[in-house]
C-alpha cells in the first residue's frame, strides 16, 4: 500500500513542478513587451532527502536566458539610442505557447498517474468487500 | 458413566482457561496501537491541509493529495472492521 500512496505523493509533486513551469511562461508572456526583459526557463531537479533520493521533483533555481535581446527600431521611443534602436525582450511567443503546452501535457501526465494509482488501491479494497 | 450437572459445570470450568484473551507480549496491542495511531495522524494532516488550502497557505496540489490519502485511509479502515464485524457475526451465528 505505502508505494499506491507514494505513487500519490510523487505526481502530486509533478504536478505542482509543472504548475511553477507554467507560472514562469506565464511571466515570460506578461513581460514579452517588457524592454530589456530575459526570458526566465524554469528547470527541474530530483528531490534528495539527507542523501536519499526521494524520485519526488522540484522546480530548481531559475536561469535566465542570456540570448540576444531583439533590436526594436522606434526613433521615439524614450531608450532609443542614436541609431533610432532599443532593446527589447528576447521572449519568442511562439516558445512560450510550446513551452505552455509540453506543460499541460506533462500535467495531465501526471494526474493520470495519480488517478490511476487512487483507482489501483481502490480496486484492491474493493476485493475485500466481496 | 454417570451424568450430572455438576460433571458438565467442572468440565465447562476447566476449558474456559484455553479461551481466555492472552495479553500480547507487546504491551497493550502492540502493532494496532501503531496502526491506529498512524491512521489518526493521517487524518489530521488531512484536516491541517485542509484547513491551509482554505487560507490560502497550502498549495492545493497538496490538499487534493492529503485528501486522497486520507479517503484511502478511511476507505481501509471501514472495509477491515466490516470484515472483522462480519466475522464475529459468523462466530455468533455458530450452532452450538
Amino acid at each position: 500500500m505505502s508505494d499506491l500512496l507514494q505513487t500519490l505523493a510523487l505526481s502530486a509533486s509533478g504536478m505542482t513542478a509543472q504548475a511553477n513551469r507554467l507560472r514562469h511562461v506565464t511571466e515570460n508572456i506578461a513581460n514579452a513587451d517588457t524592454p530589456g526583459y530575459h526570458r526566465k526557463t524554469a528547470s527541474f531537479e530530483e528531490v534528495v532527502n539527507g542523501g536519499q533520493r526521494t524520485g519526488e521533483v522540484q522546480s530548481g533555481p531559475v536561469k535566465l536566458d542570456r540570448s540576444d535581446l531583439t533590436r526594436i527600431f522606434d526613433p521615439g521611443h524614450p531608450m532609443a539610442d542614436e541609431t533610432g534602436h532599443y532593446d527589447g525582450s528576447n521572449v519568442d511567443l511562439v516558445v512560450e505557447i510550446a513551452d505552455a503546452r509540453e506543460a499541460q501535457r506533462s500535467y495531465e501526465a501526471n494526474l493520470k498517474m495519480f488517478d490511476q494509482a487512487r483507482q489501483m488501491s481502490k480496486s484492491l479494497l474493493d476485493l475485500l468487500r466481496r | 458413566m454417570d451424568i450430572r450437572s455438576s460433571l458438565a459445570a467442572q468440565h465447562y470450568a476447566a476449558t474456559r482457561p484455553a479461551t481466555e484473551p492472552k495479553p500480547e507480549p507487546g504491551g497493550q496491542g502492540g502493532d494496532f496501537t501503531k496502526l491506529a495511531q498512524d491512521f489518526a495522524a493521517t487524518l489530521q494532516e488531512g484536516e491541517q491541509t485542509a484547513m491551509a488550502a482554505m487560507t490560502g497557505r497550502a498549495d492545493p496540489h497538496a490538499l487534493v493529495q492529503a485528501l486522497a490519502q486520507t479517503e484511502l485511509a478511511v476507505e481501509t479502515a471501514v472495509t477491515i472492521r466490516d470484515k472483522v464485524v462480519e466475522a464475529y457475526q459468523e462466530i455468533l451465528r455458530m450452532p452450538v
